[in-house]
């Protein structure tokens, strides 16, 4: 062990040995890694230094042309030790200098290499989320428009329609809300932006539906489109839709959109890692709907087929 | 020094035990609603004293799975060995959903057989029944071979029970250099047998796809080397001596290539070694360290650690097309890739807070998963079935082996009676 890193030091590969040493016993890894990082927090730019005494960065950054970050941070490394900066800069045709500076750039390289690695991973992610979410979405509303409600689907008015059939004709009798004057239409008006994908739009024309009917007969169905549309905002606002989805629920626990809000809190939690709070909300939707005809109970037993 | 007491116990128990280090199984977690199976004692129908309980064997390979729960000797009502013996009724009483009877016999004086049968309780029917045959000396293994058809026949899922372990123990001497012993085991941890010991350490043991050879990295030689090794005939030949790491043996899943890391060009990079002409081909070069390969079971492609992205993370290098990928992203740290023969499955040590634990990604759906809670594991290896992963751990200041399924289900140990035990690798299916 002891001979390796030796070896390594005199390669003036000091900064890699921690990756290396796991090849030959982890254990040391381990402990290279862990004072590794509690270096790199007393000591944010200069990582573990292995010629221990000069800052990483003890260069003007003028002649460099690193990255505004690099630069700010080799400025206060010059300014906490303006003289080591000048006795650096006097010996710049040093071979050993030399050799610092290229170990240095190769850490830089390796540092930027990870961020371009995981920002490019981010954007493949953000688009596969978003085009995820965008068919999702389109299915849902597609499905709505072709007509198709008295399948047993979230009962939602056709649009454009001026008289609107009851929704929910369960509900009527336990506490059912009642329709306001003009809701009706200032619903369809933010229905219609969804249907024409302008989510920002219909974010806000919602919301402020929510401000003008907060107990209408068709706000349980803003809450949900709410809770949809903040999934398909960008950003995506997964807590904002968590809380819009969890407000139907509390506030109509009986409305004909409890399966699919249940269903997409199951959706939330797993995109958030929360493998069995999402099973929980899967498995209620099956356990509570089973026996209705809701399409969020085949899409749960879907979920859960394909992920569990 | 912390380690000092330790190390003194470790010195006396030496003196007191000798040099065999035996693991020993215990059990940390089960599944939740567990199959409950009764293997009956098996009929003796030879001479002389019973060469080995078969039903005793068998029993604890099915616990130690995690999926059954044996039914405890005592609480059995009868003892039968053949068909006509099995009253159901008997042991639908104590609740045992299957039921497991046999008989064996040893001709010729080694020539053992054991004769199985299988019965479901509540259909009253027989599900499996079977023989197994060969020497006596092997009659653990004949009785693993007997686990692995049971529990093949009841989970759907071949058994990894008649397969091998390898793994590293060291006796730690206070004050001087220590023993390490390269040591081959089944996967009960029984019958170790010490298959190289040296005072200089041995590291990486890897297995060749037939299982019939080994692979390690020995000091012996004051620098590190990369040895194979027949395990039938205890031959051994040195493949490589370069000037710095000689490393991480993997062998391809075909048997003629090997990879492994060599830093005789400068910094650590992966290279595979034809092992028909000797061959080398350097198939990494970067100034970032490349480590710790591992195969796609296609053999098309290696995954390996690599730190060029500034923290350790896994790649995967095609071996086609050349071109290299990063594959995790998810942690600060995720090192030491192996992958599992669905090529779906990898394990992977994983630090994202606290602690080094051991996680399983899915390289479809690239989802990680923690396996463990203990703080610093290491070095997984996963069974053949990919049902288990057995990894190297702490407890207290000891090292020790401890294996967990890979949905993190079932958990169980194998603390080494003294010393510490490291670089655990599970054999692969083993040819008869």
């Amino acid at each position: 062990m002891r001979y390796i890193s030796k070896a390594l030091i005199a390669n003036g590969l000091a900064l890699a040995v921690g990756p290396f040493c796991i090849a030959v016993q982890a254990q040391d890894y381990i402990d290279v890694e862990a004072e590794r990082a509690a270096a790199a927090e007393t000591q944010p730019a200069g990582r573990a230094d292995p010629y221990g005494a000069k800052p990483a960065q003890s260069y003007p950054t003028t002649s460099y042309g690193i990255g505004a970050a690099a630069g700010t941070q080799s400025q206060s490394a010059a300014n906490n030790n303006p003289q080591a900066n000048m006795a650096v800069a006097d010996r710049g045709g040093n071979a050993g200098q030399l050799l610092l500076q290229v170990q240095q750039l190769q850490q830089e390289v390796m540092r930027l290499n990870g961020l371009v690695e995981e920002q490019g991973h981010e954007i493949r992610m953000l688009k596969e989320k978003s085009l995820e979410r965008y068919l999702d979405l389109d299915r849902r509303i597609s499905l709505l428009s072709g007509g198709e409600a008295g399948a047993g689907l979230p009962v939602m008015p056709p649009a454009g329609s001026a008289a609107v059939e009851p929704v929910a004709s369960a509900n009527v009798g336990n506490n059912a809300p009642v329709e306001q004057p003009g809701e009706a239409q200032a619903y369809q008006a933010a229905y219609s932006l969804v249907k024409a994908q302008q989510f920002d739009g219909a974010v806000q024309a919602f919301q402020q539906f929510l401000r003008d009917y907060p107990a209408g007969r068709f706000t349980p169905n803003a809450h949900y489109w709410l809770g949809e549309l903040y999934l398909v905002t960008t950003p995506a606002d997964m807590e904002a839709s968590r809380q819009s989805f969890m407000l139907l629920l509390d506030l109509y626990p009986n409305d004909s959109k409890v399966p699919d809000a249940l269903f997409k809190l199951g959706r939330i939690h797993y995109d958030k890692g929360n493998r069995e709070r999402a099973r929980e909300f899967f498995d209620r939707v099956i356990q509570d709907f089973g026996t209705s005809r809701s399409a969020a109970v085949k899409l749960a037993q879907d979920f859960i087929r394909e992920n569990y | 020094m912390k380690h000092m007491s330790a190390l003194l116990l470790a010195a006396l128990m030496l003196v007191s035990i000798g040099t065999r280090a035996q693991l020993v199984i215990e059990i940390t977690q089960g599944r939740d609603n567990p199959t409950a199976i009764a293997v009956a004692p098996f009929a003796w129908q030879g001479t002389g004293p019973v060469p080995e309980d078969v039903a005793q064997v068998i029993d604890d390979d099915l616990a130690r799975s995690g999926q059954f729960d044996p039914v405890a000797r005592g609480d059995m009502l009868g003892r039968p060995s053949s068909q006509q013996e099995v009253f159901y009724r008997d042991w639908q009483a104590i609740n045992a959903e299957y039921l497991l009877i046999g008989r064996v016999n040893v001709t010729d004086e080694v020539q053992m057989r054991i004769e199985y049968e299988l019965f479901d309780v509540a259909r009253q029917t027989r599900v499996l029944n079977g023989y197994e045959e060969g020497h006596v000396n092997e009659a653990r293994m004949l009785s693993h071979r007997v686990a692995d058809e049971v529990y093949q026949q009841l989970t759907g899922t071949r058994g990894a029970f008649a397969t091998r372990l390898l793994y590293v123990s060291v006796t730690r001497v206070p004050n001087g250099k220590d023993y390490f012993r390269l040591t081959l085991a089944d996967s009960d941890g029984a019958r170790p047998i010490v298959l190289l010991e040296s005072r200089e350490p041995i590291l990486a043991p890897s297995w060749s796809p037939d299982g019939k050879e080994i692979a390690y990295v020995s000091f012996e030689t004051s620098r590190p080397a990369i040895f194979r090794q027949d395990l039938a005939s205890g031959a051994r030949e040195q493949l490589t001596n370069f000037r710095g790491l000689n490393s991480a043996p993997a062998w391809s899943p075909d048997g003629n290539t090997m990879a492994m890391v060599l830093s005789k060009d400068g910094n650590p990079d992966i290279y595979l070694m034809d092992l028909g002409t000797r061959r080398l081909t350097r198939i990494t070069r970067h100034y970032a360290i490349d480590t710790e390969p591992t195969w796609m079971p296609d053999g098309n492609a290696l995954l390996f650690t690599s730190d060029r992205g500034g923290r350790p993370q896994i790649y995967r290098y095609d071996l086609r097309s050349g071109a290299t990928t990063r594959v995790t992203f998810e942690g600060s740290y995720n090192a030491r890739p192996r992958m599992a023969q669905d090529g779906r499955n990898l394990v992977l040590v994983h630090r994202s807070g606290e602690g080094f634990h051991i996680a399983l990604y899915d390289m479809e759906t690239s989802r990680l998963q923690i396996l463990t809670n203990t703080e610093l594991d290491e070095s997984p290896s996963i069974a053949p079935n990919g049902s288990m992963v057995l990894y190297a751990t702490k407890s207290g200041d000891r090292g020790i082996l401890a294996a967990v399924s890979v949905d993190g289900g079932v958990k169980f140990r194998l603390p080494a009676r003294e010393g510490d035990v490291r670089e655990p690798a599970w054999s692969p299916y083993m040819s008869r």
